[in-house]
Order: structure tokens, then sequence, then C-alpha cells
């Protein structure tokens, strides 16, 4: 894989940062970063999940409203990730910024943000009015079904993250 | 014990999860134990996170939602076992991975009383959350969380990686 000097320039910024330092000084961060980051992915992928569930019809007898509010839980969760997932970055920046699965997991986090947003846009509304053994919309299940997919492709990408390390990466 | 888990790193299947250069091998069954762990504890996670912010419980369907709990448990467990064939000695030498099946073990008992107390609620009329369910909720919470750390801190605090290397 190709160096980029502006690339390199910025990696070698990053390891002059405190953050860096921190998390590369004491051996018990790194296993605790992972741990964290995987209580924050699994609490992300059972709330938006059992939404997503809801909207898709598989869960009834409960209003989409009531099971929306387990979504805070995700948001939290989500920002949990992205701290820690920050501090990965800082500690080991060329593992990610030279890493193809990295680029990939980086463009499922964004499709799955443009397609929140696409839900509360056109969707939310009519799902909140929806009773406890309503369907919802053909459109609405659409977009949950793609909210699973990306999850599913976040996971699968940051997984493959230590098989697609850069060769002079150490 | 060692020349047995010797045998078992030995197999064909310890030596294709361990040794194959395709994606399919230990990456993806990786990651099928990723997606095990969202479908399980996820959706476990999910439910008590509902449960702990709520003062009434409406009746819902719960079989579907099971079902794909306990999918995503068969997933794991197909997956774990694979990954345990591949190094045996890694995890059966650590106390670390039996404290993770532990913790397993219970969150799943928890699981199963919890669909007790939500199958109560699937009448017709609303009832109120009982104190049993909160507190199954919040077990389940930290069952999970420590199933998780102790799947992590494998990597990390294992004494031996293959035993056959050192015969």
């Amino acid at each position: 894989m190709e160096r980029w000097p502006l690339m390199d320039l910025f990696i070698d910024w990053i390891y002059t940062t405190r953050l860096s330092w921190f998390v590369n000084s004491f051996p018990w961060v790194w296993p605790t970063l992972e741990s964290l980051h995987f209580c924050a992915l699994t609490v992300l992928a059972g709330t938006v999940g059992l939404f997503d569930l809801r909207v898709l019809g598989l869960v009834k007898g409960i209003t989409p409203s009531a099971l929306h509010t387990t979504v805070r839980w995700g948001v939290i969760a989500f920002i949990v990730s992205a701290i820690t997932g920050v501090m990965f970055i800082s500690g080991a920046s060329e593992q990610y910024f030279y890493n193809d699965a990295f680029r990939l997991k980086v463009m499922f986090l964004a499709l799955m943000g443009a397609n929140a947003a696409l839900f509360y846009w056109r969707e939310f509304a009519r799902i909140q009015a929806l009773g406890p053994r309503d369907e919802a919309p053909s459109s609405a299940k659409f977009i949950a079904a793609a909210s699973l997919v990306f999850l599913v492709g976040v996971m699968l990408c940051g997984r493959m993250l230590t098989f697609f390390r850069p060769p002079f990466f150490h | 014990m060692i020349e047995l888990l010797a045998n078992v790193e030995q197999t064909a299947l310890s030596v294709w999860v361990r040794e194959s250069p395709s994606l399919l091998a230990f990456p993806f069954i990786l990651f099928l134990h990723t997606l095990g762990l969202a479908m399980l504890a996820g959706l476990n996670v999910g439910i008590d996170a509902w449960l702990l912010g709520r003062r009434k419980l409406p009746p819902f369907d719960l079989p579907n939602l099971y079902r794909v709990m306990w999918l995503g448990f068969g997933i794991n467990a197909l997956s774990g076992v694979v990954l345990l064939a591949a190094y045996p000695a890694k995890a059966l030498t650590n106390w670390v991975f039996f404290a993770k099946l532990l913790f397993i073990t219970i969150a799943l008992w928890v699981l199963q009383q919890l669909k007790g107390e939500l199958a109560v609620a699937g009448g017709t009329a609303e009832r109120d959350v009982s104190g049993r369910a909160l507190r199954l909720a919040l077990a389940s919470l930290l069952l999970w969380t420590a199933t998780i750390f102790a799947g992590r801190l494998l990597a990390y605090t294992h004494h031996i990686l293959l035993v056959s290397e050192g015969l």
C-alpha cells in the first residue's frame, strides 16, 4: 500500500498528542477500550435493532413510539463507540488510515447516519402515530431493513480491520 | 490433557481455521461470533433498557423476538466451538474463558426468567412492571457486560497459544 506524505504528517502529529501517549503508555488501556467499544456496539445494535424489528413487523403488540425510548440508549452507546474509536485511532493511526476495511466501516457509518436522518425526516411522525398492531408503511420498513444491513456492515468491517492492516504497521 | 489439546490443534478443522489465508476462515468466523453477540446480547440488552425505563408493561408478541435471540445464540455457539477448536489450549488453560461461560449460562437463565415476567404481560391490558422484572433486567445488563469484558480479555490473559508447537 502506497504511503501518502500528507497523511503521514497528520499521523505523526497524532502521535505527539497526550491522548496518543495515554493510549500507548498503559497496557490496560487498549483492552479496556476494546471491551467498552464492544459493549457500546452491543447496546447500539440491541436498541436500534429492537426498534427496527418493530418497524419491520417482527415485534407486534407494542407501539413503535413505546420502543423508541430505547433509542436514547443507542445514542449514548454511539457516543461511547465514537470516543473509544477516536482513542484507538490516536494509539495506532496507521492501522486505520491505511486500511481498506476501516474506510468501508466509515462508509457504512455514514450510510447509517444518512439513513437515520432520512427516517426522522420522512417517516418518524407517521411511525409515532402507529398503534400496537399497526403495520408500518413499506417505505419505513425499507429504511429499517437498510439500518440493519448497515449495522451488520459496520460490524463486519470492524472485525476485518485486523486482517487488512498495512504491511508496514507493527 | 495437553496431548488431547495438541491432537485437537492438529485436526483439519483447527488447522484450516487457524492457517487458511481465506477471509472465510478465521476472520469470517470471528465476524459470525460478533453477529451472534449483537443478536443475542444486543436484543437482550435492548429489552433490558426498555424495561428499566417503564412503569407499565404493554402486552406484546415475544416469540419472534426470542427466536431471533436464540438464532443469535446458535450462531454464537457454533462459531464459538470452531474458534475453540482453532486454539483449544489458549481458552481451556485460562480461567477467564470459564468465567465467560459461567456469565453466559447465568445470562441465558436470566433471559428465560425475564421471558416469564414479560409473558405475564401477554394478556390484553397493561400491567405494572414487577420489581423482579427490573432486578432481572439489571442483572442481565451486568452479566452481558461481564461476558463481553471476559471475551475481550481472553486475547490478553492467555498463557499458552498452541501446545502442539512446544511438543
